[in-house]
């Protein structure tokens, strides 16, 4: 009962935030101002977490595979394909989940708790659509844009850890990366992160937008924001991979 | 003119408000007083349509307001300034912001006029030299000033306040209610605050609505409050000692 009356709350939702905008150009406003906050900001810890990771996954690969009959170029193309395919959509997303959504379900509730959001009801302001599209615009945008990012990042990542411990050649790692490449990978991680991108924001703008109480219910707002959106990042992840690669 | 016609509204079938029937003129301020939990938010927030009344009626200069649409409903409430009980200032914007955002999602106003009006607003309420602050660098008689200016940047036909004086010293909550009231006078509006103050029942409660339970109790003025034989309305208004004292004194 619980669980389908937030699914039907969250449907009411998503309506009342596709409507044809009243103001044009204050949602366009909205959405730089969102893809500043949301979007550019997050760059600097997709950077630090593609470039580990990646450092990880080639040393790891590399010491589990200690075998002569596998070729070591293997190893860059381990290392390419972790992160195409999962680490950076669905890894990447998941931590987006913590950041971006927490922000979204604390800025939201905190609007709500201070009746900001009735101030803006008041005025006659569609306050779901203003409020919600900008975000969701702002991170389908940009959400893809550093999913391409994180995946330059962590085979360079990958190609440091080499370079610095010599586990393989750098020149058999850069063999690898090139080796049987598949381009339509990316295109599947970019269809996820779009999913993703639109479930982190319109699932912890809900949480945020019905948020009621006080300081501790934005709290917990954001709480469930983080932990229902990196459920359905997983679930959708499941979903989409059997969708597009099967 | 705003009449509630026999409002009623419930809460998980506990009754909020029971049957309230009152009529708020036009340039006047008109006062709603009650213990806090009496139901004074809700009653507003029906008024405004924020919460849907479950009986009754609602009705604007003769327009039943809460039979409108979504859309016809939006134009009523372009005419409505409304005061929340914290001000509920946008923390993201500067006070000159604030006050500009109304002109900018529903005017065509030039950036100049835009700021030429949001200066007219800050000086009517005394709060010049503020454009560039964050509603967090503001104390809170600052905060609901600057909400009041905001409130009255579209020229509103209707103003509502809620608890303006809350958190504020007597002086300063004397200071809001008098600007509530003078704004109100120079700009015919129609104006409902709710409160809980007898320093404001005192100063400009013209009109006095008194709610106890979600039921009205009492309505009349400032200066028939002292001479009413309501038992519940003087039970709240002469809480205190001192006010019980006055009061006797007088009746002798
Ligand atoms: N959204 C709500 N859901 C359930 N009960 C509510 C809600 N809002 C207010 N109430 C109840 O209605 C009553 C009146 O509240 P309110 O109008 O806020 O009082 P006040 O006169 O202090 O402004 C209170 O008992 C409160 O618990
Ligand atoms: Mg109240």
């Amino acid at each position: 009962m619980g669980f389908f009356f937030h699914v039907g709350k969250y449907f009411e939702l998503m309506l009342k935030v596709f409507t044809k905008p009243e103001k044009g150009i204050m949602y366009y406003r909205q959405t730089v101002r969102e893809i500043e906050a949301l979007g550019l900001n997050s760059v600097g810890i997709v950077f630090i977490i593609s470039v580990f990771m990646g450092a990880v996954i080639t040393l790891q690969t590399a010491y589990n595979t200690e075998n002569p009959f596998l070729p070591s170029y293997l190893i860059g193309l381990g290392c390419r394909d972790s992160m195409i395919l999962e680490f950076s959509s669905t890894m990447v997303a998941l931590i987006l989940a913590g950041k971006v959504g927490s922000n979204i379900a604390s800025e939201l509730g905190t609007m709500r708790v201070t009746e900001q959001i009735d101030a803006l009801e008041i005025m006659g302001v569609n306050s779901a659509s203003y409020l919600i599209l900008p975000k969701i615009i702002a991170c389908i945008l940009i959400f893809p844009l550093l999913t391409l990012f994180s995946m330059i990042v962590g085979v360079a990542g990958g190609w440091l850890a080499v370079l610095f411990t010599h586990v393989i050649t750098p020149t058999d790692f850069v063999y690898g990366i090139q080796y049987a490449f598949i381009p339509f990978y990316i295109t599947y991680s970019v269809i996820k992160m779009v999913v993703f991108a639109f479930l982190i924001t319109s699932i912890s703008s809900y949480h945020g937008y019905y948020s009621y109480g006080g300081a501790l219910e934005v709290g917990i707002s954001s709480t469930r924001a983080v932990v229902h959106s990196s459920v359905f990042i997983l679930l959708f992840n499941v979903i989409l991979t059997q969708l597009i690669l099967s | 003119m705003i009449e509630v016609v026999h409002v009623s509204k419930y809460f998980d079938n506990e009754p909020v408000l029971k049957d309230i029937s009152v009529t708020f003129e036009r340039g006047k301020t008109n006062l709603v007083i009650g213990q806090s939990g009496s139901g004074k938010t809700v009653l507003l927030k029906c008024i405004v349509g924020l919460l849907d009344v479950d009986e009754g009626d609602i009705i604007y200069d003769e327009v039943i307001f809460n039979k409108l649409n979504f859309g016809d409903k939006k134009s009523i409430r372009k005419e409505i300034g409304m005061l929340f009980q914290g001000g509920a200032l946008f923390d993201s914007l500067t006070v000159e912001e604030n006050i500009i955002y109304p002109m900018d999602m529903f005017t065509s106003m030039t950036t100049e006029e835009k700021i030429e009006r949001a200066n007219f607003c800050l000086k009517r309420v005394n709060m010049v030299n503020s454009n560039h602050l964050y509603p967090a660098e503001l104390s809170g008689g600052m905060k609901k000033r600057v909400a009041i200016a905001r409130a009255i940047a579209l020229n509103p036909k209707y103003l509502f306040c809620d608890e303006p004086n809350s958190g504020l010293d007597p002086k300063t909550s004397i200071v809001i209610d008098n600007l509530i009231r003078e704004l109100t006078e120079e700009f015919n509006m129609t104006t409902i605050v709710n409160t809980h103050d007898m320093n404001s029942v005192m100063e400009i409660g013209s009109k006095v609505v008194f709610i106890a339970n979600g039921m009205k109790c009492w309505e009349g003025t400032n200066l028939e409050i002292l001479h009413s034989d309501n038992q519940v309305l003087n039970d709240f208004i002469f809480a205190n000692s001192l006010a019980r004292h006055v009061k006797n004194t007088m009746k002798n």
